[in-house]
């Protein structure tokens, strides 16, 4: 069996008296969606800044490609083929949304190769072509969610990891989000969500995990998790 | 008449005071600290300025080399200041009273080693006063020395702009001040935008010593005043603005210089303080503060 892409191994993480993650283990094989569903809490946000190194773990290791990323800068993981699409999108605002694409690919040296991966992803996401030069403050929340997606691309991630992507969004949008999610993951790119709605982010991962208080209770293939009785209860309102 | 002219005079000094505004605001938008050696930053330039031209050099490369030692400064100050404090993550508590002590290290050695005696540049550019234009049959003037300054202060401005909006670099330092965490995850090296932004605060600082020097005479205390009305010139257009330290900097020129001519000189230095109070008052953003609404 081959190494995984992404090995995450028995991560503990303390906020002063706060023990947030708990000896987490999971894994990612490369090509797979691989969802993370559990309740406000249950530490999903703190698993993800702390494999991006944003967090510093207590304990454990994250084994990104082969590599330990202990002591990595964030900058150094985004290069190493890993970036993260953060909660609440974190668009910069006050810049122009062909500029926030530009800046996702800030440490690329291949300016002709960004030009076409940035016209690419203009082809993927029409409304943010169309509204290239406008400041990102003053998209949409779908749209600005789109940005974020097609700016965490722009740095060519072989995993990319996205942080509650359908937060905030009607339902409509949630469904667009959820598409672009598998076209991207069928282009090539392995993906790691983490999601509330746990219905739509287990139709379309291969596997999934269940986090509670810092733990994974349940890992499994995404359509056992789905019809699993006590995920159905506990998240997918029964 | 006199009105125009007071305006035309507070020019060339709120375009020093630009200067400084945006070196205060570019490094708080972006490092998140109230870089209190920048007032020193202004000091060390005018008298880097001050031996240069002495020395004979004239006036461009003095300028130039004044502006790269007020870079070096302003980068050891992060170096062996702010640094230490990022790594140990306790800059936003404990950065304030190190620039505080650094600021008065940096002053009191200036003392030491300067003394206390005021210097005055050489003449850079004979004195003459310029017709700018004739107003109802009297001629609005300007010194050859202001028109100067106003002009350098321009260039570097407009220098500064196009860095900024047409570099990746630059756009990356705004949007390093919009959200630094964020831009970690673009690849881009935190540190080294902080090493840029010092040296640029750092050079624009030692800019505005120089263009002083060339209108008055320096000492080592010159920094203190200077250093706290760019903060407030800074707030009145709008931290992490440039365009509004811009204009917050003019305005502040223009108003000393209309208190000094119509009310009293002994209330020039006041009326900048009693201005900011109002605007936090009236408008906390600043004249061109950012508001956008958070989408959740």
């Amino acid at each position: 069996m081959p190494e995984p892409m992404l090995k995450v191994e028995n991560l503990h993480v303390h906020y002063g008296n706060i023990h947030a993650l708990k000896g987490l283990s999971i894994e990612v094989e490369e090509g797979e969606i691989v969802s993370l569903i559990g309740a406000n809490g249950a530490g999903k946000t703190t698993l993800l800044t702390t494999i991006m190194n944003q967090v510093t773990p207590t304990e454990g290791e994250v084994t990104f490609l082969g590599l330990s990323t202990r002591g990595k800068t964030p900058a150094a993981i985004v290069q190493a083929g890993m970036t993260m699409v953060p909660e609440g999108r974190r668009v910069f605002p006050r810049t122009s949304v062909i500029d926030n694409m530009r800046l996702g690919g800030y440490f690329r040296k291949d300016k002709a190769e960004m030009k076409r991966d940035m016209e690419k992803l203009f082809s993927m996401f029409p409304r943010l072509f169309e509204r290239k030069n406008q400041l990102a403050g003053t998209l949409s929340g779908g749209e600005q969610q789109m940005l974020a997606i097609a700016r965490a691309l722009m740095s060519r991630p072989r995993l990319l990891l996205l942080d509650e992507p359908s937060m905030g969004l009607a339902p409509i949008i949630v469904d667009q989000v959820f598409d672009t999610i598998r076209s991207i993951n069928e282009e090539g790119t392995t993906v790691m969500l983490v999601e509330q709605n746990a219905n739509q982010a287990l139709r379309i991962a291969s596997r999934g995990y269940v986090i509670e208080t810092g733990e994974v209770v349940l890992a499994d293939d995404a359509d056992k998790l789905l019809s699993n009785t006590q995920v159905k209860e506990a998240y997918l309102g029964g | 008449m006199v009105f125009l002219q007071q305006v035309i005079n507070g020019l060339a000094q709120g375009g020093i005071y630009a200067l400084i505004a945006i070196g205060w605001t570019t490094v708080f938008g972006i490092v998140g600290v109230m870089n209190w050696t920048h007032g020193e930053i202004y000091m060390l330039g005018a008298y880097a300025g001050y031996f240069l031209t002495t020395m004979g050099l004239p006036m461009v490369p003095a300028l130039l080399l004044s502006m790269a030692v007020g870079s070096l400064i302003a980068m050891a100050v992060d170096h062996f200041g702010y640094r230490p404090l990022r790594k140990a993550g306790t800059l936003a508590t404990s950065g304030f009273i190190t620039a505080l002590g650094l600021s008065t290290f940096l002053r009191y050695t200036a003392n030491a080693v300067f003394t206390v005696n005021p210097r005055a540049y050489p003449e850079l550019v004979e004195y003459r006063l310029i017709t700018l234009f004739t107003f109802k049959g009297q001629a609005i003037t300007i010194s050859s020395m202001h028109l100067m300054i106003l002009i350098g202060t321009v260039i570097i401005m407009i220098i500064l702009e196009l860095f900024i909006r047409k570099t990746l670099v630059g756009k990356a330092m705004l949007a390093a001040s919009q959200d630094m965490q964020t831009l970690g995850l673009m690849g881009a090296d935190s540190e080294k935008l902080i090493k840029i932004t010092f040296a640029i605060s750092g050079a624009l600082g030692a800019a505005a010593g120089f263009f002083i020097g060339t209108i008055y005479s320096i000492n080592p205390m010159m920094g203190a005043l200077a250093g706290l009305k760019g903060w407030s010139c800074a707030i009145l257009g709008g931290i992490g603005s440039i365009t509004g330290s811009l204009v917050g900097g003019i305005l502040l020129g223009i108003a000393e210089n209309l208190t000094a001519g119509f009310i009293s000189t002994g209330y020039k230095d006041a009326i900048g303080f009693v201005i900011m109070i109002l605007v936090l008052i009236i408008r906390p953003t600043g004249f061109m503060g950012y508001k956008f609404e958070e989408k959740v």
